[in-house]
């Protein structure tokens, strides 16, 4: 066993956070306000091969596998929690396509996110819920095409041309499978952008689909594989989060760390008190726990062939890492007091950030009925 | 990172495993009830070489390292926690001897140390005092070449077995602490009646009285007056064996959580099936036994690898806190899967609810720990 | 005198979940099957009382490398491998076949021992398979040996009493699960074990052709659905009447 970054993640870790500092961090309030993430911060973002690290390289990515791109996304959202969401959600469209694509879909789709300028999407969860026997999209085939009728609710990245995976059910055959729509496709539109409490950043909006029409070479796997493609995709959405959360707890671990040191009460420094202390420790010792639970599924994520059976363990490690966020976040605001409300500090928007985790990509309680049922099979 | 098991690791995790099924769960509820761990345990855990899997084979041992020292006191102390303490303890001297000791000492003390037959014990805290390096009250005395050792210490693991004890005392002209090795049931060493503590039983814990014990110059470990820093290392091997064996205690209170949620039925379904709460307690253990391991390999690793003491310090005082404190976390929800049967001694998870609070309240308590930890992250 | 233990690299059976009435097999370290480890302590049992060298053979998939180290950290001397992702589910016969080839490549075998059974598909087939190939004489069911110069004397363990016999050297022995209590290794065994002599042979070495169908696949291997007659019984006397009904008990 060896808990030891290579020297590779150790260039990636870095590369991301000497970005993040220097061209994300001057730009986090516009991001929150605009609800955004900068166009210049995509392109370099693509350029450094952050946004597509776990791509094989043939497509155009940089080939650092999941235990390489959990170590840079947390870097990444340190700095912004949006910017974190606006990346996994890439990492999600493409992962998806990476397993079960064609070559030809790969080749497309892949290449054209990593070296173009698409972005792409995920389209599962609907107004009724998230529960994929409940899906009331659908697909009927016609001819050469299927023709994709429905609504599709809290997707991310809608406003980007790039395709996006929709799950669907086969209005002829019941069962559901992937679709690779083009955004922006002849009968394609969106609803205007939610609010979201916190990780803003990232476009979140509805979709609305119409009589779209897709080609059958754009459905994902074959007919019988959609629901492990779905698998996959929930593994991977979870992944994506574990990284961004762990970013949000490191955050929150340097912002209490630093102010703790310089805000002086009673003429000495707050990290002369015994409270605050305490509270430094509890922060590092949850920090060091996340971070080995994500980092060791970004390991096993490298190491597990069949993706889909990522789903329990990828499950317990976004539970983890989510609910200790926010326990850390409230740690931290302790050691701030009042000016941990105020939007001037970073804090603030930190500790909104990290209540996002647990509710999104299926919430702790629901999460943990998936891993205990499949402890109990 | 690589977080396979190297095969050694995997064999040395089974051989514990192995061994703790077959020797010690048997006798496992008779060593709770008698407090007393029967010698041929240790003759046999000394022919696996359990005593000694991290020191150096050149003085007897396994020189497997940190991480399968961990792994094998996690599956030893699965079955039986008072096992893990002894070997725990016993670790603790032979670590300091190890980074101490002269070549003479470490000839002398630590093949004996791995064989099961001697046993270490490490002597600290005091009655009066706690754990308080600052205010020893154990007392030596030089007087021609040798030193004469007064005092009590309390709170002492494995004190009653025969082998070698490290004791700190405080240099009765220099009033500077220093480490000496002396062998225990020398003239001059006594015992208190055992302490009779709430769980981990068979790992014994006395008081010592010395009254005049004489100590060869020969016996002064490291440098007369540097006590403290053999303290430091202490500290440090004591918090790992703890993380091994509170993560043992966890996955035990987990496993039997499991088993009898899958055999317990409520009107003819498994409450493991029919509960949604159920589940979710199980969910919430293995979530945390999982954290809790990649912790506590992680320290192993760390261990092997680090050298800085200060660094390897924080790593071992947030890891014992962590796992120490997440076990009793996990106790108390495999306490609540099993109802009120969980509290009749039948059910071996009423003996893990008294071993597991051990935990935070040995090797420095959880807050003292924290506070020792904040002054390394702070810098101050 | 050299003795030969034949073993068969299996996934640890007490690690195998069974999920929709298939084995997991993902993550599931290899081993060794428990009645080979059973032969391989008798090898070890032998050495201690007569001395000699003992012997692994094995043939499996490249992880098999790792895993000899099991049976090497137990004691064993050396080991004679052949290795290739190919020998996955092999048949009997080539199994025989190969393990036959790398036992040509040892001088001076006294014993030749292998488990009843291999852990996974309990044929029973490749140590008499050997015996024949070689040329040698075979004793099956045995739970006791005691070597005697040139010879050994076996006693065999049938249904319902035991048999002697005397067998001239080398011979070809297969043991049953109860003729011992396989050791733990302990802790610098298992880190010495890596450091032991392997000799390691390719298939094409051998001379062997893999592909075609020379392979068997386990369609299922699981116990019949019982089912349950669920009768309700109020008492004890019911449970009786029940019980003399159904034909479990005989007044």
């Amino acid at each position: 066993m060896e808990f030891k970054l290579s020297k590779e993640q150790e260039l990636i870790q870095k590369t991301a956070k000497e970005y993040a500092e220097k061209a994300i961090e001057p730009l986090v309030n516009q991001i929150e306000d605009e609800n955004r993430v900068p166009d210049e911060v995509i392109e370099g973002l693509r350029e450094l091969g952050l946004l597509c690290l776990p791509v094989e390289e043939k497509y155009g990515g940089a080939g650092a596998g999941f235990e390489g791109f959990v170590v840079g996304l947390e870097q990444l959202a340190r700095v912004s929690g949006g910017v974190g969401i606006f990346v996994s959600v890439v990492m999600l469209g493409t992962s998806t396509i990476a397993v079960h694509g064609t070559e030809e879909q790969k080749e497309k789709y892949l290449t054209g996110t990593c070296k173009g300028s698409w972005i792409p999407s995920v389209a599962m969860t609907e107004p009724d819920g998230a529960d994929p026997r409940m899906l009331k999209t659908t697909a009927k085939k016609d001819g050469d095409h299927f023709i994709l009728n429905g609504t599709k609710r809290f997707i991310t990245n809608t406003n980007f041309a790039g395709p996006m995976v929709v799950f669907a059910k086969d209005a002829d055959t019941g069962r559901i499978n992937g679709y690779i729509v083009d955004k922006f496709c002849e009968g394609y539109s969106i609803s205007e952008p939610w609010d979201k409490l916190g990780s803003k950043g990232a476009f979140l909006s509805d979709v609305y689909l119409k009589d779209v029409k897709v080609p059958v070479s754009n459905m994902l796997g074959t007919p019988d594989e959609g629901f492990q493609t779905l698998k996959v995709t929930m593994a991977m959405g979870k992944i994506g989060l574990s990284a961004i959360y762990l970013g949000n707890i490191l955050a929150a671990y340097d912002e209490a760390f630093n102010y703790s040191k310089d805000r002086i009460y009673l003429g000495k420094p707050i990290s002369q008190f015994e409270s605050v202390r305490n509270s430094i420790v509890d922060i590092a010792m949850k920090y060091e726990a996340a971070k080995l639970m994500t980092y060791r599924i970004g390991y096993l994520a490298d190491n597990t062939a069949n993706k889909a059976k990522l789903v329990k363990d990828s499950a317990m490690t976004k539970i983890f890492v989510t609910e200790t966020a926010v326990d850390v976040s409230r740690i931290a605001m302790n050691v701030f007091g009042s000016y941990g409300l105020m939007k001037d500090y970073k804090m603030s928007r930190i500790y909104r950030d990290a209540i996002v985790g647990p509710q999104i990509e299926g919430t702790a309680n629901l999460l943990k009925t998936v891993v205990a049922t499949d402890m109990y099979k | 990172m690589d977080l396979r098991l190297s095969k050694e690791e995997e064999l040395i995790q089974k051989a514990a495993r192995d061994f703790a099924d077959k020797m010690i769960v048997p006798i496992a509820e008779l060593i709770d009830q008698d407090n007393h761990i029967p010698e041929e345990i240790f003759e046999a855990l000394g022919d696996l070489e359990m005593f000694g899997i991290p020191f150096p084979e050149a003085y007897g041992g396994g020189e497997a390292g940190y991480l399968s020292y961990i792994l094998a006191i996690e599956e030893l102390a699965k079955a039986c926690a008072g096992i893990a303490v002894v070997i725990s303890v016993n670790s603790v001297g032979l670590s300091v001897i190890n980074a101490f000791g002269t070549e003479e000492q470490k000839k002398k003390y630590m093949p004996e140390c791995m064989t099961g037959k001697k046993i270490f014990s490490f002597a600290f805290t005091e009655p009066g005092t706690g754990s308080d390096p600052k205010q020893l009250s154990c007392t030596v005395t030089k007087a021609g070449d040798s030193y004469i050792l007064n005092g009590n210490k309390r709170f002492i693991t494995n004190a009653g077995f025969q082998g070698p004890m490290v004791v700190i005392a405080k240099d009765s002209e220099t009033d500077k602490a220093s480490a000496f090795v002396i062998d225990k049931f020398c003239e001059g060493y006594s015992l208190s009646e055992q302490w009779n503590k709430i769980g981990a039983h068979g790992g014994p814990l006395y008081d010592v009285y010395f009254d005049n014990v004489k100590i060869p110059e020969g016996n002064v470990l490291g440098r007369s007056g540097e006590g403290l820093w053999v303290l430091k290392v202490a500290m440090i091997y004591g918090k790992i064996g703890l993380s091994g064996l509170f993560l043992g205690t966890a996955k035990a209170a987990y496993e039997e959580a499991l088993a009898y949620a899958k055999q317990k039925t409520h009107r003819g379904q498994p409450i493991g099936a029919k509960f949604q709460h159920i589940q979710i307690s199980i969910a919430d253990m293995a979530m945390k036994y999982n954290a809790c391991r990649w912790s506590a390999y992680n320290l192993g690793f760390t261990a092997d690898t680090v050298k800085d003491p200060n660094q390897l310090l924080r790593e071992a005082a947030l890891t014992k806190v962590f796992v120490s404190e997440t076990a009793v976390e996990i106790c108390k929800i495999a306490m609540g899967v099993h109802g009120s049967y969980g509290l009749m001694k039948d059910y071996k998870i009423a003996r893990l609810w008294g071993d597991v609070i051990i935990g935070p309240q040995v090797e420095g308590t959880s807050p003292l720990l924290k506070i020792l930890a904040a002054g390394i992250i702070l810098g101050d | 005198m050299n003795i030969v233990v034949a073993m068969k690299q299996i996934p640890d059976l007490q690690q195998v979940r069974i999920r929709n009435r298939q084995p997991v097999l993902d993550g599931v370290p290899m081993t060794f099957g428990s009645i080979d480890k059973n032969a391989l302590e008798t090898a070890l049992q032998l050495k201690e009382a007569a001395g000699g060298n003992v012997i692994v053979i094995s043939a499996g998939t490249e992880e098999l490398e790792d895993t000899v180290k099991e049976a090497l950290a137990a004691g064993a001397d050396e080991a004679y491998l052949v290795l290739d992702d190919e020998l996955e589910n092999i048949e009997s016969s080539v199994s025989a076949h190969l393990l036959a080839e790398l036992i040509k490549q040892i001088e001076n075998i006294g014993i030749i021992l292998f488990g009843e059974g291999s852990g996974d598909n309990y044929s029973g087939q490749v140590g008499p398979r050997i015996a024949e190939i070689l040329g040698l004489p075979e004793v099956g069911y045995v739970c006791d040996i005691e070597l005697e110069d040139s010879r050994v004397k076996v006693t065999r363990s049938l249904e319902d009493c035991e048999e002697i016999v005397r067998v001239n050297l080398p011979a070809v022995l297969t043991i049953m699960a109860d003729i011992n209590e396989p050791r733990i290794p302990s802790v610098t065994q298992i880190l010495k074990a890596g450091k032991k002599p392997k000799q390691i042979l390719e298939v094409e070495d051998i001379g062997l052709d893999l592909k075609g169908d020379k392979k068997i696949i386990t369609l299922s291997s699981l116990a019949p659905e019982n089912k349950r007659k669920q009768i309700t019984v109020k008492n004890g006397e019911e449970l009786v009447d029940a019980l003399l009904t159904e034909g479990v008990i005989r007044r």
